[in-house]
C-alpha cells in the first residue's frame, strides 16, 4: 500500500524523524543541563559530606561559611574528617588581553580534597606551588580561543599572575565559566572582595554513621546546613528547576511529540482514506477485519521504525558533534531517553492508526461496487 | 435438477429512514444455476448492484432469504460468511479495482493469500492462470502499465484463481470499448463456465447478451422477466 505513494510515505517518515530528533535532542540537552546543575558537586568524589551556609541553594550561588565553622564541624561525632573548599568568582585576563569571568576553586593543600578525580593533562601535584592552577577543557578554550593546548601558560587575576600547569577533567559547569582549581592559599590571594576563607566545608562520615543524624547534629551545633552529596545535588536541581529553564525544554519536547504524532497520524489517515477502496476490495475478497487492521498497523510500524531509526541516528550524531564542543562536553543521548521518546511517539501514533484501521475495517465493503 | 448456486426468495432491501427512505429491492425471486452464465440486466438505478451485494453477503437484506449452494446466508455466522466469500466467490468489478502497489501476479494472488496460502504457491498459481488469459508476460508489472482490457483480464484472473463456485461480475465491460469488452467476455465464457460453477454478470450492455444462458430483466426493484436466449434460439 505504502509503496504506491512514495511522497506520503516519505512525508510520514520525515515527520517521525523530525519529531524524534527534536525530542531526543532537547532531552539530551536537558539531561546534560541537569547534570551541569550538580557538575561541580558530583566532581568532588572523595568528600560525601557538604556543609554550607543555610542560605546556599546551589553550588554556583554559595555564600561563604563563617570562620571557625571548620573546627566546629570537625569536632562533631560522626564526622571522620573535614576540609575547607573556597570558591571565588572573579575576572581573569589572558596573555592576549581577553577578559573572562572565572570560577576559582581553592582546595585544601594538605589533602587536595575537592579536585576532580581525573586530570587530562598534568597532575594534582602540579597546583601545589603558590600561584599555580589547573583549568578545565572548556575554560582553556574560552581563555585561549583557537589556540593549541600547551602548558604552562600564564593568566592574570586582579593583579596576581597565575601559571596554568595542567588541565582537569572537570565536568561542564552550569555557568559556562572556566573552572580553575588551585590551592586554597593561592585562592585566598585572589579573594580581595571577601575576607572569608571557605565557601563549603567538605568531608566524610565515619564508617557506619547514620548520615542524617550526623547532618542534623552538625546543623544543631553550627547553624550551618549539612547534607550528603546527593542531598546537595537534589537541592541544587530543585533550585534550578524553580528558575524555569527546564520548563522551556519540556515545552519544546512536548511540541516535538505533538507535531510528530499529529503529522504522522494526519498523513496516515489521509492515506488510509485514499486507499479505502482497495481495503474494501480486500474485505470483499474475504480478508478478515483483523487482517486489515494488522495490515494497516504493519505499514504504520514500518514508517515509525524507519523514522525512529533516522531520528535517533540524527540525534546521536548531533549529540556526538556537540559533545566535542568544550562547553557542551559530556552531553550524551542516554539510551533510556532514545527508547523513551520513540516509545512515546510510537504509542500515540499506533493508537491513532489503530482507531483509523478499525474504522476502515468496519466500513461497508459494498462500496467497491460504486465508482 | 441439482441445487442452484444462488437462490433468492422475496428479497427486500431499503436504505435510509423516514423521508429519505428508498425501497430499492422490492421482492426479488431469483435463481442462478450452476454451469451457466446468468445475466442481470436493467436500467440504471434499478437495484442490480444492490442485489449482487446482498447475494455476496456484503449487504444484509431487509427481509427475504438467500441461499448459496444450498446454504442459507442469514443463518450463517459472520465468520463463515467471510470464509464462504473467500473460498467460493470471485469478483470482477467495473473499475477493475486492482491494487496499484502490487504487481499483476500479486494482485491475482490476493484471494489465495487471503486464504493463507503460502506466498510462493499463490504466485505460482496466479501465473498459471495469467498464462491462460494471455498475460504471462506481464506478471511483474504494476497494473497501471496495462491497458483497460488487460487490467480487466487481470481482474478476471483474480476472480478465478481460487476456483470459486460463483463468479460475480458487476458491469465487467462497461469501462471497455466494444471489441475489448467482447474479448473479455469470451475469456470469461471460456474459462469461468464449469459444470458446478455459476457466473453472474450484471450488465446493461446488450451487445454482450448473447453470452448469456439466462437473462434476468430487472426494473425498479423486481425481476420482470427471465429469458433463455440460447434455448429459445434452439426452439
Ligand atoms: N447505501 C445506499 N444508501 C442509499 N441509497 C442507496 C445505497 N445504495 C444504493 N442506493 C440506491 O439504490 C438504488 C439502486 O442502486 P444500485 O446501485 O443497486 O443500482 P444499479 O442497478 O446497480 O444502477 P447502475 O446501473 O447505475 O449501476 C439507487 O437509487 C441508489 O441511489
Ligand atoms: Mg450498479
Amino acid at each position: 500500500m505504502l509503496r504506491s505513494d512514495r511522497a506520503k510515505c516519505t512525508a510520514m517518515i520525515l515527520a517521525v524523524t523530525f519529531s524524534v530528533f527534536l525530542m531526543q535532542n532537547q532531552c539530551a540537552i536537558l539531561a546534560s543541563l541537569y547534570r551541569m546543575m550538580t557538575a561541580q558537586i558530583d566532581d568532588v568524589t572523595d568528600a560525601p559530606l557538604w556543609v554550607m551556609e543555610p542560605d546556599t541553594r546551589c553550588f554556583e550561588q554559595a555564600k561563604p561559611v563563617k570562620d571557625g565553622a571548620l573546627e566546629r564541624v570537625r569536632s562533631r561525632s560522626g564526622v571522620a574528617w573535614a576540609v575547607p573548599l573556597l570558591k571565588i568568582d572573579t575576572m581573569a585576563r589572558s596573555d592576549s588581553g581577553l577578559l573572562c569571568t572565572v570560577t576559582v576553586m581553592g582546595v585544601d593543600e594538605a589533602s587536595m580534597v575537592g579536585l576532580p578525580s581525573r586530570f587530562r593533562i598534568g597532575q594534582p601535584g602540579g597546583i601545589r606551588p603558590a600561584g599555580t592552577c589547573a583549568v578545565d577543557p572548556g575554560g582553556y578554550a574560552q581563555l585561549f580561543p583557537g589556540e593549541p593546548v600547551h602548558f604552562p601558560r600564564r593568566i592574570r587575576i586582579l593583579d596576581e599572575s597565575l601559571i596554568l600547569t595542567g588541565m582537569t577533567e572537570a565536568s561542564a559547569p552550569f555557568t559556562g565559566f572556566p573552572i580553575l582549581h588551585c590551592s586554597r592559599a593561592t585562592a585566598l590571594r585572589l579573594n580581595k572582595a571577601e575576607n572569608r576563607t571557605a565557601t563549603f566545608i567538605i568531608g566524610d562520615f565515619t564508617p557506619g554513621a547514620n548520615r542524617d543524624a550526623v547532618c542534623q547534629n552538625i546543623t544543631a551545633a553550627t547553624g550551618l546546613s549539612a547534607m550528603d552529596r546527593s542531598g546537595f545535588g537534589e537541592m541544587a536541581r530543585r533550585f534550578y528547576n524553580n528558575q524555569g529553564v527546564p520548563r522551556l525544554f519540556w515545552i519544546t519536547i512536548a511540541i516535538g511529540l505533538l507535531t510528530g504524532t499529529a503529522i504522522t497520524a494526519q498523513t496516515f489517515s489521509m492515506f488510509v482514506r485514499e486507499h479505502t477502496k482497495q481495503l474494501a476490495v480486500c474485505r470483499v475478497m474475504g480478508v478478515t477485519k483483523a487482517r486489515i487492521i494488522a495490515m494497516v498497523l504493519c505499514q504504520g510500524l514500518f514508517v515509525l521504525s524507519i523514522g525512529c531509526a533516522f531520528g535517533t541516528g540524527l540525534a546521536a550524531l548531533t549529540t556526538r558533534a556537540a559533545a566535542s564542543e568544550p562547553f557542551l562536553r559530556g552531553i550524551v543521548l542516554p539510551p533510556q531517553v532514545a527508547a523513551g521518546t520513540c516509545a512515546a511517539l510510537a504509542a500515540i501514533t499506533i493508537a491513532a492508526i489503530t482507531i483509523m484501521a478499525r474504522r476502515i475495517a468496519l466500513m461497508d465493503p459494498a462500496i467497491v461496487f460504486r465508482s | 435438477m441439482n441445487t442452484p448456486a444462488v437462490h433468492c426468495q422475496q428479497i427486500h432491501r431499503h436504505f435510509g429512514d423516514g423521508d429519505t427512505r428508498v425501497h430499492v429491492l422490492r421482492g426479488i425471486d431469483f435463481t442462478a444455476a450452476s454451469g451457466q452464465i446468468t445475466f442481470l440486466a436493467g436500467p440504471s438505478g434499478c437495484g442490480k448492484t444492490t442485489l449482487i451485494s446482498v447475494i455476496a453477503g456484503l449487504l444484509q437484506p431487509s427481509s427475504g432469504s438467500i441461499s448459496l449452494f444450498g446454504r442459507d446466508l442469514a443463518s450463517m455466522p459472520p465468520d463463515d460468511a467471510v470464509r464462504l466469500r473467500r473460498k467460493d466467490i470471485g469478483f470482477v468489478f467495473q473499475q477493475y479495482h486492482l491494487i496499484p502497489a502490487l504487481s499483476v501476479a500479486e494482485n491475482v494472488a490476493v484471494p489465495l493469500l487471503a486464504a493463507s496460502m503460502k506466498r510462493r504457491d499463490a504466485l505460482d498459481q496466479a501465473s498459471t492462470i495469467l498464462d491462460q488469459l494471455g498475460l504471462g508476460d506481464r506478471l511483474h508489472q504494476p497494473p497501471a502499465r496495462l491497458s483497460g482490457g488487460q487490467q480487466q483480464r487481470v481482474a478476471l484472473a483474480r476472480a478465478l484463481v481460487h476456483q470459486p463456485r460463483l463468479v460475480i461480475c458487476d458491469e465487467p465491460t462497461a469501462a471497455l470499448d466494444h471489441e475489448t469488452g467482447h474479448r473479455v467476455m469470451e475469456l470469461l465464457a471460456a474459462s469461468a463456465v464449469h459444470p458446478d460453477r455459476a457466473v453472474l454478470v450484471v450488465s446493461h450492455d446488450n451487445r454482450i447478451f448473447h453470452f448469456a444462458d439466462a437473462i434476468a430483466h430487472m426494473d425498479d426493484g423486481i425481476i420482470t422477466s427471465i429469458d433463455h436466449p440460447n434455448s429459445s434460439a434452439a426452439a
